[in-house]
């Protein structure tokens, strides 16, 4: 077979696998997104009603709510998130017994299912008998009577923390691997000519991960804006619905209301965010040569 | 370079020690409740009479986590079984080919990585609704081939790109064909990476929740979502969440400690290069 047919034909499978399983799904969930559509009452869509669940999306409070929590969980789960661990890979950067003992242990909770993270955190942190919020309140008296998931703030917090332990020492690997590419002699030089170590770090060699971090930052905040697994198994979205991020306020509508039509176009809503979020960080951090050599 | 004072050494190794600690707490006090009698599980000491009961437990009605385990295995492994050499194909095209909308195909399957799960399951869930694939294996690994498909295409590009286009050429000259061409030269050249992109790939779907969590009821539930069913109306009993957790974390973790050294070089290196 001539080079010039095999290069298409062999994009064939992936190509039928992502068209079918993803875009797919997001054009029938457009076009159901301007339906009537609740299974409880009719198990074909009913008929068309234009913009109507969109307005009514925008209308409801609780829309307004998730988006709110959606901001405020994606806002400090990522900052949190990239400044703890681009800190520990700085300090894992030189040979040591703790750094290499500390390196061994990276890849674990990354490999740990959000699912399991969400129950385990729930356990930890029960006010009764939480190790977690046992220890907390510990270090930390004043925080000592706090019932973590049945307080709004505390709820979101203990979402924040588990998330951040999950992916941080992850995005500590990312970060050593853009570590290893910055040339030693260029701190040497920089230490030599008198700067401070701390100088050094935040003039030198972070400016030189640049795109590394940006890539961080990219990743970190398209997963935390896709946030389900562990709100569903750690607060339930509780206490009552403040920490319901948008993803389960649309798994919400659809699998506990069975209302399709409502439900796709709050999900369509989702995914216009990620998308625009995604092409101004695409635009302003990846060079095209990323996207295609 | 000026050797650091003892105290800035002791303060970073204060500080390592904090961030080890950290990691590895949480999972060894989940690792330590799969170990404990009911009555133990809610004190806080060490001092508790280790048992293995939980690990029967959880094989007997109405857990049933025998075959959670194989509900998972097999979703996970037909699903990598589908994924990993249709990706393949596509990745090599992608590596050493030029063509019309190349650029713009490669970001496409990126790019789909951008529609939140919640979007994909709305219409599979009404579609299986219909053709009674509700609450089955097949289901699943129809859904989860759109989480993993992407990602394996983008990594093993990778990995294809790093294979010297003059192995392809000798073999073309030898009369090989595209086909035995990479099923003979450039999988098993990049045979680390195709094995880091299948465990990546493996990752992704074992731990894989919404989708399990929509799509089943029963038959085809999960080690994920079989977790949910340990919260009872008696409480939580989380001795056997702890012990179902160890099936679920042992294999991800066997997974993922064996490509360790090749997922940080694998991962940043296809970002940033």
């Amino acid at each position: 077979m001539p080079d010039r047919i095999m290069r298409y034909l062999l994009l064939v499978p992936a190509l039928v696998i992502v068209l079918g399983t993803t875009l797919w799904p997001l054009g029938s969930a457009i076009a159901t997104s301007f339906r009537n559509w609740r299974l409880k009452r009719s198990p074909v869509p009913q008929g068309w009603v234009g913009l109507d669940n969109y307005a009514f999306a925008f209308e409801e409070p609780e829309f307004w709510n998730a988006l709110k929590v959606t901001v405020v969980f994606v806002t400090l789960d990522v900052v949190i998130a990239v400044a703890v661990s681009l800190g520990l890979a700085l300090l894992l950067r030189r040979a040591g017994v703790l750094q290499s003992l500390t390196r061994a242990v990276l890849i674990l909770p990354f490999a740990m299912s959000p699912a399991l993270i969400g129950v385990s955190f729930r356990f930890m942190f029960n006010g009764e008998y939480g190790v977690l919020a046992k220890g907390i309140g510990w270090l930390v008296p004043p925080l000592a009577d706090v019932i973590w998931l049945a307080s709004p703030g505390y709820a979101m917090a203990a979402l924040i923390l588990s998330d951040v332990w999950h992916w941080f020492p992850y995005l500590t690997l990312i970060f050593l691997g853009g570590l290893a590419a910055v040339p030693v002699e260029t701190e040497e030089a920089a230490l030599i000519d008198g700067a401070t170590p701390w100088q050094t770090t935040r003039l030198v060699v972070l400016p030189q991960i640049k795109g590394v971090i940006a890539v961080a930052l990219v990743l970190k905040t398209i997963f935390a804006l896709k946030m389900f697994d562990s709100v569903q198994t750690l607060t339930g979205a509780g206490p009552g619905i403040t920490t319901q991020t948008l993803a389960h306020y649309v798994y919400t509508i659809g699998f506990v209301h069975y209302d399709m039509g409502h439900a796709s176009a709050l999900a369509i809503v989702l995914t216009a965010i990620l998308v625009g979020i995604g092409i101004v960080y695409t635009r302003l951090v990846m060079p095209p040569k990323v996207i295609a050599r | 370079m000026t050797a650091p004072s003892p105290l800035a050494t002791a303060l970073k190794s204060a500080v390592l020690l904090l961030f080890f600690g950290m990691i590895v707490f949480p999972i060894a006090w989940m690792m330590l409740t799969a170990f404990k009698l009911p009555r133990d599980v809610y004190q806080l000491g060490l001092g508790f009479t280790p048992t293995v009961q939980n690990f029967g437990i959880v094989f007997e009605a109405p857990w049933n986590i025998g075959l959670r385990i194989v509900n998972s295995t097999v979703v996970a492994f037909f699903t990598l079984a589908i994924a990993i050499p249709a990706a393949i194909l596509s990745a090599y095209s992608f590596s050493r080919f030029e063509f019309a909308f190349k650029r713009g195909l490669f970001f496409l399957m990126l790019a789909t990585q951008f529609i939140p799960a919640v979007v994909i399951i709305l219409p599979f869930y009404l579609m299986f609704r219909d053709l009674g694939l509700l609450d089955t294996r097949t289901g699943l690994v129809i859904v989860n081939l759109a989480i993993v498909t992407p990602f394996a295409v983008w990594m093993l590009k990778d990995y294809f790109d790093a294979v010297p286009i003059e192995c392809d050429e000798a073999a073309l000259i030898d009369g090989a064909s595209r086909l035995a061409i990479i099923t003979r030269v450039v999988v098993p050249m990049a045979l680390p990476g195709v094995i880091v992109a299948s465990v990546f790939c493996f990752i992704l779907t074992w731990n894989e929740f919404i989708f399990a969590l929509i799509l089943t009821r029963d038959k085809a539930v999960t080690l994920q979502v079989g977790l949910v069913s340990f919260r009872t109306e008696r409480g939580d009993l989380w001795e056997l969440m702890a012990a179902a957790g160890i099936f679920i974390t042992v294999p991800a973790f066997i997974a993922a400690v064996a490509i360790q050294k090749h997922f940080e070089a694998g991962l940043t290196g296809g970002a940033v290069k």
